[in-house]
């Protein structure tokens, strides 16, 4: 995504230079217009999906369709007044939490590879099962996050995998994928 | 006096071997959530949620009842004993919390919170005793265009009052009730929004939409803003306090509580708001060597609002059993737990399952009483929980998060949508939308829309039957109200 470098530099100049709340930069990047068409296209998307929704006559005229309208009409309201809101420099207040450092440039790189491996774990977990993969995953996002030593996230890694899979499977009787390791555990 | 032996008979399936047990997993559970950063009650009770159907209805809600206690009393130990604010009900206990225990008081800090926490959430839940059969009495004639209103004033009191940004918090809802629509329409059989996925059929799961937008969504926006500094952890011994903390405390503990209750009770209310309030009332009614010591840690600025925010769950509580009205993201998924075991929460419920609403409630006094016994005691222990390294926190978090949503259905697509609905959460956190509007959206529209629907089958397509109820002209005005006063505020300020 080429756009992510300059929105880094942008939020850097944001929270370096300006540290005010409300930085009035004539020409900012607005990535949360973005969000804001999100919302205005679903309400249409709505509307659009639903309207060959149909069903039996005798419903008195308030069919399937008719909370749909309502819900898509007030999300377009709802997303004009986003757009113009976020064009007008609005903005909300980022969440606060204890291990959040709300000055902090955004870091896409971690965001990237975290979602890299969480969807390499979607796509491989039924074939290697839970054991293998949740200790990738766990392994994986450990060191994504700054985890410095490799031998105590493995270990930490696959004792949790190792016994969510017999706590949930052996004790609770949730079913959890064996994949390669079927027959084994 | 009906309701005194309806409790007597409570504490009778409370107290039962198994559900003491399940009281103490819950309390247990809520504690270390509520310590722990970066996950909730709300998001705990919806992982749970799969795991509990093999268990009785009763059992399974003292847990999560124990679990919303349980956070309480855990938030207010990362407030005071990190210095940085913690979740956002336990936010201004950190105020005066943190800089008690910078000067050396944090045990008189986390004892006030631990037993002022005790002190409301018994007054509390007594007043829940109280108020609950009142409001049935009430609501037992509501009709179906009366829940409507409800639920309106519900969404519209939660999106404006959680975010500063009135059209945010609207967003929130509408991406909630949006998602809710997904599905088979209840009454009809017709497929709506499913894009031709057959697993979409069923809805979007409030497990998979709970859990994406709290856990994966709060794990991707602290990978984009890692505090690269471990937080410092204050140490603390045995959590106590002596004679003249107890004669400063006990005026603000009551005071939170009286604020504390109501709030909780009130859609949009929540637990922020009281303990605000609380703060606000104790900074100015302090006097002598007190009003001085605000700003560098004040013991009544931390009873006074830990006070309130238990008092205010307690408060919650009687909304959602006596209307099915959720009116906080935890109480959200407890209401679906309800929809899940098939059962309505409103006054019916109090006629047909006196033993599940009654045995909750007992089980509150107890929980309370297991999470006195494990906080003050225990405090040392819960100060080494703020200590896990954040890497394997937030890698475990997801690891928990995507075994929870996998059991559901045994499906990698249901992951994919939990990386969608996480990278939801993500942006609403980084663009300061709040995330409970979404979650009472989805759970609270599809009962909307029921009660819409019926409401105007009744009136024979007569739109006017929505407003001719009394009760349902002045619910609807509240939320009417609700959202312009926002808007005027801010056209006056200009």
């Amino acid at each position: 995504m080429p756009s992510l470098s300059a929105d880094n530099r942008d939020d850097a100049l944001q929270n370096g230079a300006v540290p005010a709340p409300a930085p009035a930069k004539p020409r900012r990047r607005r990535p949360e217009l973005v969000l804001a068409l999100i919302v205005l296209g679903l309400g249409v998307f709505v509307i659009a999906g639903t309207a060959n929704v149909t069903a039996a006559a005798s419903t008195l005229g308030l069919g399937p369709r008719f909370f749909p309208l309502l819900v898509g009409a007030a999300m377009i309201l709802i997303g004009i007044c986003y757009v113009i809101d976020v064009l007008r420099g609005g903005h909300g207040d980022p969440e606060e939490s204890e291990d959040v450092d709300a000055q902090a440039p955004a870091d896409w790189r971690g965001v990237f590879t975290v979602s890299v491996i969480f969807l390499a774990f979607a796509a491989l977990l039924d074939l290697l099962g839970w054991v293998i993969a949740g200790a990738l995953l766990f392994f994986g996002l450990a060191l994504a996050l700054g985890a410095t030593s490799r031998l105590r996230a493995a270990a930490v890694a696959v004792i949790l995998s190792v016994a969510t899979y017999l706590a949930f499977v052996k004790g609770l009787g949730v079913t959890l994928p064996a994949g390669l390791l079927s027959g084994v555990i | 006096m009906d309701a005194l032996g309806l409790l007597l008979d409570g504490f009778a399936t409370a107290l039962t071997p198994v559900n003491l047990l399940y009281a103490l997993m819950g309390v247990t559970l809520g504690t270390l959530v509520g310590v722990l950063p970066g996950i909730g009650p709300a998001m705990t009770v919806a992982l749970l949620l799969p795991i509990t159907f093999s268990v009785e209805p009763a059992s399974a809600f003292i847990m999560f009842a124990g679990i919303y206690y349980g956070g309480m009393y855990g938030g207010s130990t990362t407030s005071i004993l990190l210095n940085t604010p913690g979740e956002s009900a336990s936010m201004i206990t950190a105020l005066e919390g943190n800089k008690m225990a910078r000067r050396g008081r944090a045990a008189q800090a986390l004892a006030t919170a631990a037993i002022g926490s005790f002190v409301a959430g018994t007054i509390a839940t007594a007043l829940l005793v109280v108020a609950a059969p009142l409001v049935v009495e009430f609501a037992i004639s509501f009709g179906p265009e009366d829940y409507f209103a409800l639920a309106v004033l519900a969404f519209t009191a939660v999106s404006s009052v959680l975010s500063r940004s009135v059209v945010r918090g609207l967003a929130s809802l509408g991406l909630g009730l949006v998602i809710g629509l997904v599905g088979i329409d209840q009454q009809t059989g017709q497929a709506r929004l499913t894009l031709g996925i057959p697993q979409l059929l069923d809805g979007i799961d409030v497990v998979l939409v709970a859990v994406g937008l709290f856990a994966l969504g709060e794990a991707l926006y602290v990978v984009s803003r890692l505090r690269h500094t471990p937080p410092e952890v204050l140490g603390v011994g045995r959590a106590w306090m002596g004679r003249a903390d107890w004669s400063r405390s006990w005026a603000p503990w009551l005071r939170g509580t009286a604020l504390g209750f109501p709030f909780g009770a009130l859609p949009g209310g929540g637990a922020e708001i009281p303990t605000f309030l609380s703060y606000a009332a104790e900074k100015r009614l302090a006097k002598g060597p007190a009003k001085e010591e605000f700003g560098k840690g004040a013991i009544e600025g931390v009873a006074g609002p830990e006070a309130a925010n238990n008092a205010s769950a307690a408060g919650t509580l009687v909304p959602l059993l006596t209307l099915g009205l959720p009116t906080s993201a935890t109480a959200a998924i407890m209401l679906a737990a309800f929809q899940q075991y098939g059962l309505q929460p409103g006054p019916q419920l109090f006629d047909h399952n006196p033993a599940l609403v009654w045995g909750m409630v007992a089980s509150l006094f107890i929980g309370n009483t297991m999470l006195l016994v494990l906080n003050l005691p225990l405090a040392p222990l819960w100060a080494q929980v703020l200590r896990v390294p954040r890497p394997y926190l937030y890698a475990g978090i997801v690891l928990f998060a995507a075994l929870g949503v996998y059991a559901l259905n045994n499906s990698w697509i249901d992951l994919i949508l939990l990386y969608l609905l996480g990278l939801l959460g993500f942006a609403m956190r980084r663009f300061g939308l709040p995330v409970a509007p979404a979650v009472i959206g989805l759970i609270l529209g599809p009962m909307a829309e029921i009660q819409l629907r019926r409401a105007l089958a009744i009136g024979a397509g007569d739109v006017t039957v929505l407003v001719t109820s009394p009760v349902a002209a002045v619910l609807l005005s509240c939320s009417a109200l609700a959202l312009f006063i926002p808007l005027l505020r801010r056209l006056r300020s200009r």
